[in-house]
C-alpha cells in the first residue's frame, strides 16, 4: 500500500507593495524637490510684497538654513526609518503634542495644494495674456479668476487620481526635475547674456515693511529699533521656501541601500538645487527686471524674468512658455504631493485610533481611503476659493504649520538625544561634552532659530496665525474626540497594505525573479526576523534575489482555495518583513504558500525558485539539528534529478549561525 | 547547544562530503519484508536489535534509547511513504567547544531496511502510510553532522514513490536490494 505524496504546497500567493521598490538618491531627491523647489515659482513675488526689494537676501538666508533643516531630518531618519513629525513628537513629547504638530502640518498641506495650484494658474494666465495678441485673439483673462478656476480643476484632477489609487511614480518626479534643471540652466545662461548687455544691480540688503507685513507689530517700532527682530520678521516672511522638507522623511523609507549614505547624497542634491534655483531666480528677477515692471510680475516672477531677457520678442515668449510649462508641471506635482502627504498622515493617525472610524472605510471599488481624500481635496478647494486667486494672501497664511511642526520636530529630536542614548547612524554635529553630559549645541541653535521665527511669525503673519490656530484647533479637536471615542479600538501598530496575487504553482513565482541567484528566507514570527536582517546584510542585490517565504498551515477541509486576505498575525508579520527590508534598503519578494507542512513548503518553494541558499531562524520548539534534519529529508523527498546543491543557514538571535550544505 | 560558526557560508555544495551509496550499506541479512505490519515502535526495536546483532555493534539498548528520543522530536516519516528513524547527534554541554564532543559509539553508518507492503501507521503522521522503513545509526559527533545531513537528503531522494511502489511488490530481500542498486545507478 503506497500512498500518494500528501505534503505539498496547495496555494501560492505573491505579495506586492509599492514599499518594496527602493529608489536611488536621485529619485528620492526628485520627489522632495517636486514639492520644495516648486516654491521658486512664487516665493520671490510674495516675499518682495512683504519685505521689499531686499527679499532675495532673506530667501538666500532661508535656503542656506535649509541645510540645517535637512541635517535635522537626517538625524530624525537615523532614529526612525518610518519617521515623520507625528512619530518623532509622539516618541519624545507624547501623543497630545504629536496631535498638535500634525494638526498644524495639515494646515500647510492644505495650503500647499492651494498656493501651488493658484501659482500655476497665475503663470498660465500671464502666458495666455501675452500670447493672445500674437494669436490675434482679443481676450484678456483676469489672472485671479482664471487661477481659481485652474486651481480647482487641478485639485479635482489629483483628487480623482488619488481616489482611483493611481500613484505618481518617482520616475515622473525625476523627469520633471530634469526639465527643471534644463529650464534652470537655460534661464541662468540667458540671464548671463542679458547681464552682459544690460548690467545687473544686486538688491539692497534692507527691508521695507508695509503695515500688513508687520501684523500686530505694525504699531510698534520694534522691527526698526531692534535689528534682530526686523531680521526675524523678514526671515519669517521668506520661510515658505522650506515648504516640502517634511517629504524627505516620508521618502527615506523607500531609499535603497546604503540607506543613510544615500540620504546624505539626496540632501546635498536638494540643498544645492533649492539654494541655486530658488535664491538664484529671486536675485536674477530683482537684478534684471526694472522695479516698475517687476511690480506687474509679482504673481509670476520667473515669467517676468523670461520676458525681460535680451533677444527677440518671440524668443522671450518661447522662454516664458517653457518656464510656465515646467512651472505648471512642478506646481501641479506639489498639489498631488500635498494630497498624498495629508492622506498618508491621516492614515497613520487612523491606525493609531486618532481619526474617526468613519474616515477609514475604503472605497468599495478602488480600495482607497476616499473619505480622507475627499476631506483633503475639499479643504484645498475651500482655501483656493477663499483666497480668490490672491497668491500673496495664500503666501501670508502659509508656513504656520511648516514652522511649528519643525519646532516640535527639532524639540523632539533634542529631547531624544537625552532619552534615547544608544548609538545612531548619524547625529547633527557641534556637540559639546561637559562632564558626563553631551550638550547638542548644533541642535539647540536650530531649535532656537526655529522657535524665534515661529514666535515672531505669530505676531507678524496675522492671517497665518488666525487661520492656522483655528485650523489646528479644529483638527486637534477632531483627533482628540476620535481618540476618546476609539479608546480601546486602536490597532496600535502600523499595518502595511499589500496586494495579493494568487499563482497556480510555485514555479509561477519565477516570472517575478530576474536575477541569476536566489536566496530563500523562511519567516514565521514577526518578532524573530533576525535571520532576515542578517541575510539582507550580506545580500548582493545586483546578482541575488531574496525571496521571503511564509507558510500558512492548513489541514483537512480548509486546505486549498484562493487566498483572498491576510489574517491579523500575517499582516503583522509582513509589515515587519517590509520594515526590515526598508531598514536595509534592499528589495525582497514576499511569498506566502499554503501547506500542511512548513518544511515541505520551504523545500518545494526553494527548489521551485532555484534558491542556492535557504536561511532559517531558530525555533522555540525544535533544535537547530532537528530543523536541519527535517529540511534535509524533505529536500531529498522533493528533489528532482537536475536540482543543484543548496546551503542552509540557521541563524540564531545573537547572529551566530549553523551552516550546512545539502 | 549546537556548534555554531559565524563565517559566511559556502555559496554552493562544493564542500560537500563524498556521498555514501545506500546499497553499499545494505545486505540481504538486514533487509526484511513484514506482513501484516507491526506497530512502529516494535518494528524500530526489532530493526535496531537486528542491526546490532548482524553488524556486531554490541548492546542495542543505548542505540534504541537514542532512536526513540529522536522519534519524539519531529517526524522522520516522509509523504513518499519512507520512514527514516535514526540516532540524533549527541548534544554538547552548553558553551563547550567542538573538540569536547562526547565520544561516539560509532565510526561509520550502519543501516537496515524493512518493506511493509500493506503500509504501517505512523503515530505522528497518521495520514501517511509507511511502506519502507530505512533505519540507520551514524556517528553522533558534531564533525560528522554535515555528512549525516547529506546522507538523510540522499536517502530521501533515492526512495521516490516509484521505487517504493516497486519495493512493496518485491518478493525477497535479494530482490529489494537489486531494485535499490538499480535505482542508484
Amino acid at each position: 500500500m503506497v500512498g500518494k505524496p500528501s505534503r505539498r504546497v496547495a496555494e501560492v500567493v505573491v505579495l506586492s507593495t509599492a514599499m518594496l521598490t527602493f529608489i536611488s538618491f536621485w529619485r528620492a531627491a526628485a520627489i522632495v524637490l517636486c514639492d520644495m523647489a516648486s516654491t521658486a515659482w512664487y516665493i520671490g513675488g510674495i516675499a518682495e510684497q512683504a519685505i521689499g526689494k531686499g527679499a532675495p537676501w532673506f530667501i538666500l538666508g532661508v535656503m542656506a538654513f535649509s541645510a540645517c533643516i535637512l541635517a535635522l531630518e537626517t538625524e530624525s531618519a537615523a532614529i526612525f526609518v518610518r519617521g515623520g513629525v507625528y512619530k518623532v513628537v509622539r516618541e519624545a513629547m507624547g501623543r497630545n503634542l504629536a496631535k498638535v504638530s500634525v494638526s498644524a502640518l495639515m494646515f500647510d498641506f492644505t495650503l500647499t495644494g492651494a498656493i501651488s495650484s493658484v501659482a500655476a494658474g497665475q503663470y498660465l494666465a500671464g502666458l495666455l495674456n501675452h500670447a493672445f495678441p500674437h494669436l490675434h485673439i482679443g481676450w484678456r483673462l483676469n489672472p485671479d479668476a482664471f487661477s481659481v478656476f485652474f486651481a480647482v480643476a487641478a485639485v479635482l484632477y489629483f483628487w480623482r487620481q488619488n481616489i482611483i489609487g493611481i500613484e505618481e511614480s518617482s520616475d515622473k518626479s525625476l523627469k520633471i526635475m530634469r526639465l527643471v534643471a534644463v529650464m534652470g540652466l537655460v534661464v541662468f545662461g540667458w540671464s548671463l547674456v542679458t547681464i552682459w548687455f544690460k548690467g545687473f544691480s544686486l538688491p539692497p540688503f534692507s527691508v521695507s515693511f508695509d503695515p500688513h507685513s508687520l501684523g500686530w507689530l505694525a504699531g510698534t517700532d520694534w522691527p526698526r529699533k531692534i535689528g534682530a527682530v526686523g531680521l526675524l520678521v523678514a526671515f519669517g516672511h521668506a520661510f515658505l521656501g522650506l515648504s516640502g522638507v517634511e517629504t524627505l522623511v516620508q521618502v527615506y523609507r523607500e531609499m535603497e541601500a546604503p540607506k543613510h549614505g544615500n540620504l546624505k547624497k539626496a540632501c546635498l542634491v536638494i540643498f544645492l538645487t533649492c539654494f541655486l534655483l530658488t535664491a538664484g531666480m529671486c536675485f536674477l528677477a530683482v537684478g534684471i527686471i526694472p522695479d516698475a515692471e517687476r511690480a506687474k510680475y509679482l504673481d509670476n516672477l520667473i515669467a517676468g524674468l523670461a520676458m525681460h531677457q535680451v533677444g527677440p520678442h518671440w524668443a522671450r515668449l518661447g522662454l516664458q512658455a517653457f518656464v510656465v510649462g515646467v512651472g505648471s508641471l512642478i506646481l501641479c506635482g506639489a498639489v498631488n504631493t500635498a494630497i498624498v502627504g495629508s492622506n498618508g498622515v491621516l492614515n497613520r493617525m487612523a491606525e493609531d485610533g486618532v481619526m474617526p472610524e468613519w474616515f477609514r472605510y475604503l472605497h468599495p471599488r478602488y480600495g482607497t481611503t476616499h473619505r480622507m481624500i475627499n476631506m483633503v481635496a475639499l479643504l484645498q478647494i475651500g482655501a483656493v476659493i477663499a483666497s480668490r486667486g490672491n497668491l500673496y494672501l495664500l503666501g501670508e497664511a502659509y508656513a504656520f504649520g511648516l514652522i511649528w511642526s519643525l519646532v516640535f520636530n527639532a524639540a523632539s529630536i533634542t529631547a531624544l538625544r537625552f532619552r534615547r542614548l544608544g548609538p545612531r547612524e548619524w547625529r547633527l554635529p557641534f556637540n559639546v561634552r561637559i562632564g558626563g553630559t553631551e550638550l547638542p549645541v548644533g541642535l539647540g541653535f536650530i531649535l532656537a532659530v526655529l522657535l524665534a521665527v515661529a514666535c515672531v511669525n505669530l505676531l507678524t503673519k496675522r492671517t497665518a496665525t488666525v487661520a492656522g490656530i483655528a485650523f489646528t484647533v479644529g483638527f486637534y479637536a477632531l483627533f482628540w474626540a476620535a481618540e476618546r471615542f476609539n479608546r480601546g479600538k486602536a490597532r496600535g501598530e502600523h499595518r502595511e497594505k499589500v496586494n495579493l496575487r494568487n499563482e497556480e504553482t510555485v514555479e509561477q513565482v519565477l516570472k517575478h525573479l530576474d536575477k541569476p541567484n536566489r536566496v530563500l528566507v523562511a519567516v514565521r514570527d514577526p518578532h524573530g526576523l533576525h535571520h532576515l536582517a542578517k541575510a539582507l546584510e550580506t545580500l548582493d542585490e545586483e546578482t541575488t534575489e531574496l525571496v521571503v517565504l511564509y507558510c500558512r498551515i492548513h489541514y483537512g477541509m480548509s486546505f486549498g482555495g484562493d487566498v483572498e486576505s491576510l489574517g491579523p498575525e500575517e499582516e503583522h508579520l509582513f509589515t515587519r518583513v517590509i520594515e526590515v527590508a526598508e531598514r536595509s534598503g534592499k528589495t525582497v519578494v514576499p511569498l506566502m504558500v499554503v501547506s500542511n507542512d512548513p518544511f515541505y513548503a520551504i523545500a518545494q518553494s526553494a527548489q521551485a525558485v532555484g534558491a542556492g541558499e535557504v536561511v532559517l531562524g531558530t525555533s522555540g520548539r525544535l533544535s537547530l539539528e532537528n530543523q536541519l534534519e527535517r529540511l534535509a529529508m524533505t529536500w531529498g523527498a522533493m528533489q528532482k534529478a537536475d536540482q543543484g546543491a543548496v546551503t542552509v543557514r540557521v541563524v540564531q538571535k545573537g547572529g551566530a549561525e549553523m551552516v550546512a550544505d545539502l | 547547544m549546537p556548534a555554531t560558526k559565524t563565517t559566511p557560508p559556502a555559496k554552493t555544495g562544493a564542500a560537500r562530503s563524498k556521498s555514501v551509496r545506500v546499497s553499499s550499506l545494505l545486505s540481504e541479512d538486514v533487509i526484511s519484508i513484514v506482513s501484516p505490519p507491526p506497530e512502529k515502535g516494535a518494528l524500530i526495536e526489532s530493526m535496531v536489535k537486528l542491526l546490532c546483532g548482524k553488524k556486531g555493534l554490541g548492546d542495542p539498548a543505548p542505540f534504541l534509547a537514542k532512536v526513540f528520543e529522536r522519534e519524539k522530536k519531529i517526524s522522520t516519516t516522509l509523504d513518499t511513504g519512507l520512514s527514516l528513524p535514526h540516532n540524533p547527534r549527541t548534544e554538547r554541554a552548553p558553551g563547550a567547544p567542538a573538540g569536547l564532543d562526547p565520544p561516539s559509539l560509532l565510526t561509520n553508518i550502519f543501516a537496515a531496511l524493512t518493506v511493509i507492503p500493506d503500509g504501517m501507521t505512523d503515530p505522528m503522521e497518521k495520514d501517511i502510510p509507511i511502506s519502507v522503513m530505512f533505519l540507520f545509526l551514524s556517528p553522533d559527533r558534531g564533525e560528522f553532522f554535515p555528512m549525516h545531513l547529506q546522507f538523510l537528503r540522499s536517502v530521501a531522494s533515492l526512495f521516490q514513490p516509484s521505487l517504493i511502489g516497486a519495493l512493496a511488490k518485491a518478493p525477497t530481500p535479494a530482490a529489494v536490494l537489486e531494485l535499490i542498486r538499480k535505482a542508484e545507478k
